[in-house]
């Protein structure tokens, strides 16, 4: 295995991304209900707001943030010169996807202590 | 290929906005979501039309993504033409069921 | 006086089930490189470790091998700079490409790639009677990829290549860039049309394995983005070449 920061991306990339589509089934699986009316919409809504789920949400978050910030990267990437700073730029994806992971996870935790 | 790549550039930049619409919609500040409170808000069509769209964007990308990942294998590349099909089939069938989902949220 | 331990990979087709690391003691002296150690392993301690090597500064190409985990060419790696922590030096083939023996690996997709992308000049059919010319501007775009020596570091660091030896690879890359981005190659938008194949210029991932590989530091990922975009804009691309053949043989005005 080549192990440099470019493969580390690269895998985090692919296991958020196919992590992310496997949401993506299960979330259109679960608002799908609202075909069925109201109550089979509100009752299976319940289940997937209980405080399990919404810890679960805070590494979704962490994977959407994380494949965004890669994503945004790679088109800075392609749109200007700038493979010299790979390795920095590498290092500032995850230091901002922790931060909004941060942020962004605080209310979602004291919402479920609540 | 490259049309394969600039589906999945364009859908990523057009995921950038929507995403972050609907997470901001969705989940700040942080509430019980229940069927009347999804409906105030799509009951306005325009509403309605940006998930449809958002939809769409969500699935080209998932999709294109899912595809580069299996064409990556050496013993799957030789399946490329049938694994497009499939790729779209999903997608097709996926978008009717979440426009019909999105459509459902009716005023009784 | 210190010693090292070099690890070397080991592996004899005709008796090994798997590779295996064979551990020898060098001494450490100033300006000892790897291939130097690995020459006196098998001078004077086990003749039969088999590595490939031939001009013993960096040109050649032949020596790039796996040292610590990362690829290199051993004849321009200093010993003393790559022993870790526990006093060792671990020396293994070229990853992901099919061994013959030790550290020799078989490069055969290597050299399949590389012709694939036809890696020779297209001149135009008017050939000018003096010579070609090409502004300053037009040689710094090459980016110096005219210096790749065909070492397969870059190929086999590669992660796509990994996963599909179908996969161009970032050596044949570098040399279509050189190819299309000449101003004397008359074939720029068959070279594209090529490289938008599936295994072509879009299965790069940017993972960057290449620039931190290459020896010569060339950029094989940025070349490939100039490639992508290339791609995009074939058509008027080629409209550009055939216009600039024209004056192929005019003097450059140099501003």
């Amino acid at each position: 295995m080549y192990k440099t920061t470019g493969f580390v991306s690269f895998f985090l990339r692919r296991l958020t991304g196919l992590a992310l589509v496997v949401y993506l089934f299960l979330h259109m699986w679960v608002i799908g209900s609202a075909n069925a009316g109201e109550e089979a919409f509100n009752d299976r809504l319940d289940f997937f707001q209980s405080d399990f789920f919404k810890l679960m949400e805070i590494a979704l978050l962490a994977a959407v943030v994380y494949h965004a910030f890669d994503g945004i990267r790679l088109l800075i990437v392609h749109y200007f010169d700038v493979t010299d700073q790979r390795k920095s730029m590498f290092y500032a994806v995850f230091v901002v996807s922790a931060i909004l992971t941060v942020v962004g996870g605080l209310p979602i935790f004291l919402y479920m202590l609540e | 290929m490259m049309r394969i790549f600039l589906l999945q550039r364009f859908s990523a930049i057009a995921l950038l906005v929507f995403l972050t619409l609907h997470m901001i919609v969705l989940h700040y500040p942080p509430f019980h979501i229940d069927f009347d409170n999804v409906l105030e808000r799509l009951e306005n069509p325009v509403w309605k039309a940006i998930d449809i769209a958002f939809l769409f964007v969500v699935l080209v990308h998932a999709l294109t993504g899912v595809y580069m990942v299996i064409t990556d294998l050496d013993r799957l590349a030789r399946y490329r033409g049938l694994i497009t099909w499939i790729s779209v089939a999903v997608g097709a069938a996926a978008f009717v069921y979440g426009t019909q989902t999105i459509l459902a949220f009716q005023a009784p | 006086m210190t010693n090292v331990t070099i690890r070397v990979q080991r592996f004899n087709p005709d008796v090994d089930q798997k590779p295996h690391l064979d551990e020898f003691q060098i001494e450490l002296t100033q300006g000892k490189t790897i291939l130097d150690a690995l020459h006196e392993i098998k001078e004077e301690q086990d003749g039969s470790v088999t590595f490939r090597r031939s001009c013993r500064h960096a040109i050649c190409g032949s020596c790039a091998m796996n040292v610590n985990g990362v690829n290199m060419l051993v004849c321009d790696a200093p010993l003393k700079d790559f022993v870790d922590r526990r006093g060792r030096v671990t020396i293994r083939p070229l990853p992901y490409l099919p061994i013959i023996k030790d550290l020799v690996v078989d490069r055969t997709s290597f050299w399949e790639q590389y012709q694939r992308v036809k890696p020779w000049l297209l001149p135009p059919d008017d050939v000018p009677e003096k010579e070609f010319r090409m502004s300053p501007d037009e040689v710094k775009a090459l980016q110096d990829a005219e210096h790749c020596i065909m070492c397969g570091a870059c190929y086999s660091a590669c992660q796509v290549v990994a996963m599909s030896k179908k996969y161009i690879g970032p050596h044949a890359l570098l040399k279509a860039f050189l190819r299309v981005l000449d101003p004397r190659d008359s074939a720029p938008g068959e070279r594209l049309t090529d490289l938008d194949q599936g295994d072509g210029v879009f299965r790069c991932h940017t993972i960057f394995n290449c620039i931190d590989a290459c020896p010569k530091h060339l950029n094989p990922t940025q070349a490939i983005e100039t490639l992508r975009k290339l791609v995009m804009k074939r058509q008027a691309f080629e409209a550009a070449r055939a216009q600039r053949q024209q004056s192929l043989d005019q003097p450059i005005s140099v501003e």
